[in-house]
């Protein structure tokens, strides 16, 4: 069988290599991009199975590609875990606000892990993701 | 409110009358029988109470009242006047006499005037006590507000502190997982990469760790008589090797036409450290591919000011948002590679100087900060009494 595709969206190599090694440890296969543009693009190109995101990052903001992601056609089908430093209840605040002034709401992610992330959360986050 | 009563008459019979009916009532009488007299006895006694007759030869009591409220306003003033004075009255009134009593005196009527004196004295005694009290409280209340806005200022370094240990912390938790991983795997590049992230992270507790040492360090300036192009030799000096490694030129171009002044060269040692720090971090950014990157650090001459400082470089540049937070603590530009306390300091020390820290920039362009300081001749004793603290203090290398 071949391996599911995970999109890892993050601006910080360090943490690039962190979730890649744990998403490969888990048996899946991580492609790295850097910044919100350049995901969506990949994400087109791959069609991943699943997107890991980091949203606290400069450019446009990790939030802004999740709204992205998720009113994309193409796209907004595939699950998104979520990665911060930002609190849980702080990111679902800020869905709510933006949900108020659009018509098609945009669903919470898959999964909301805050940081520091540990390995087994993430594992167990993604493979609970890609069973569905 | 003292007992002692002053009575100003040339009449020698009220006089003596009066003396009379008031210490009877419980006063410590002073009599004088003209004006000059009175000013006399009321500088030795300083009564809290006057009584004097408005038509006295020589000096009139108008006069009397006006020069006792001169030396004391808070003195109570009651006027004698004869029937018919209403005209001298009033204006008696209006250089602020307590009241007045028409001759012939009644008791009756003296004694409600007195009475009023007193407890306009008793009254004022009070507002000055409550005035008092106010402002023992405003002190209070301002003392206890200053502490809690210093409370505040460290509750948010800590807050600001915390988040970047936090993910400093988390970045050397998957570091060693990573490396753990290269372990069981057998993985060189797994072990690589971990290795790195733990090496990076390491460095990173450091810098903070740094950056916190030197954020105490130069709250006060330690002037000294020094070449400006000093403390930028230094810095280029320390910097050389690491740029040539990050593959940046570092130019340094210092001026022969500075003179000395005074200023703390070890903080502006760390200023300048912090900018070409930034700017090599600005240059080694990563996804910025290009080939040539340039530093480049002067030193100048400019009307008014002791010296210029320019520190340029090709790196990614801010945008106009990034530039107006870049000088507030905790605000770092490097994800969790900035502490955001280097151009705060930087910033704060400059301002220590009376100097001048501007910086332009734009993206993907590079960045330009400028540092002008004051031109310093002379010490005042503020800063001669911190001079003579130099030399306990070395430069951090680093």
């Amino acid at each position: 069988m071949e391996k599911k595709k995970v999109l890892v969206v993050d601006d910080e190599i360090d943490m690039r290599i962190y979730i890649s090694t744990v998403l490969k440890t888990s048996g899946f296969e991580p492609v790295t991009t850097r910044e919100g543009g350049e995901a969506i693009r990949k994400a087109k190109e791959i069609r991943p199975d699943l997107v890991v995101l980091d949203v606290m990052m400069p450019g446009e903001g990790g939030a802004e590609t999740y709204r992205e992601l998720k009113q994309d056609p193409d796209l907004q089908n595939i699950p998104v875990i979520l990665v911060s430093a930002v609190k849980k209840d702080s990111f679902l605040h800020y869905l709510r606000m933006l949900n108020a002034r659009l018509l098609d709401p945009i669903p919470p992610p898959f999964t909301y892990l805050e940081k520091p992330v540990e390995p087994e959360d993430l594992a167990e986050a993604a493979k609970a993701a890609l069973a569905t | 409110m003292n007992n002692d009563l002053l009575i100003v008459d040339d009449e020698k019979g009220i006089r003596k009358m009066l003396e009379i009916t008031l210490a009877d009532r419980g006063f410590s009488v002073h009599s004088a029988e003209n004006g000059k007299q009175a000013l006399q006895v009321f500088r030795k006694v300083r009564p809290s109470i006057v009584l004097t007759d408005i038509k006295m030869p020589d000096m009139d009591g108008i006069e009397l009242l006006r020069r006792i409220k001169k030396e004391d306003k808070d003195v109570e003033v009651i006027m004698f006047t004869g029937q018919g004075d209403m005209g001298l009255a009033i204006q008696s009134l209006k250089n602020d006499a307590t009241d007045f009593v028409t001759k012939p005196i009644d008791d009756e009527v003296l004694g409600i005037a007195i009475r009023r004196a007193r407890e306009r004295i008793s009254m004022r005694r009070q507002i000055r006590e409550y005035t008092e009290n106010l402002e023992k409280l405003v002190d209070e209340k301002t003392r206890q507000l200053l502490e809690a806005e210093r409370m505040a200022a460290i509750g948010e370094t800590i807050a600001g502190l915390s988040h970047t240990i936090k993910n400093i912390a988390g970045g050397l938790r998957g570091g060693i997982f990573v490396l753990g991983q290269g372990i069981e795997q057998d993985d060189k590049q797994s072990l690589m990469d971990g290795w790195e992230m733990i090496q990076g992270n390491v460095d990173k507790i450091r810098r903070l760790s740094m950056d916190l040492l030197s954020y105490g360090k130069y709250a006060e300036l330690h002037y000294r008589m020094e070449d400006p192009n000093l403390p930028a030799r230094e810095v280029a000096d320390l910097l050389q090797e690491q740029c040539r490694g990050a593959g940046i030129t570092l130019q340094v171009k210092l001026s022969s036409r500075l003179e000395r002044f005074y200023f703390d060269p070890e903080a502006i040692h760390r200023c300048l450290l912090n900018l070409v720090t930034n700017s090599v971090d600005a240059c080694s950014a990563e996804g910025d591919d290009r080939k040539e990157k340039f530093i480049t650090m002067e030193s100048l001459p400019a009307d008014g000011w002791g010296v210029e400082y320019r520190v340029q470089d090709t790196g990614i540049g801010m945008g106009e948002e990034t530039l107006k937070r870049i000088f507030q603590s905790f605000f770092s530009t490097k994800g969790t590679m900035g502490s955001g306390i280097g151009l705060m300091m930087s910033k704060k020390i400059v301002d220590r100087h009376g100097g001048q820290i501007e910086v332009s920039s734009q993206t993907a362009v590079g960045t330009t900060f400028i540092i002008r300081l004051p031109r310093k001749t002379e010490l005042d004793e503020e800063a001669a009494a911190e001079g003579r603290q130099t030399g306990s203090r070395r430069i951090s290398k680093g």
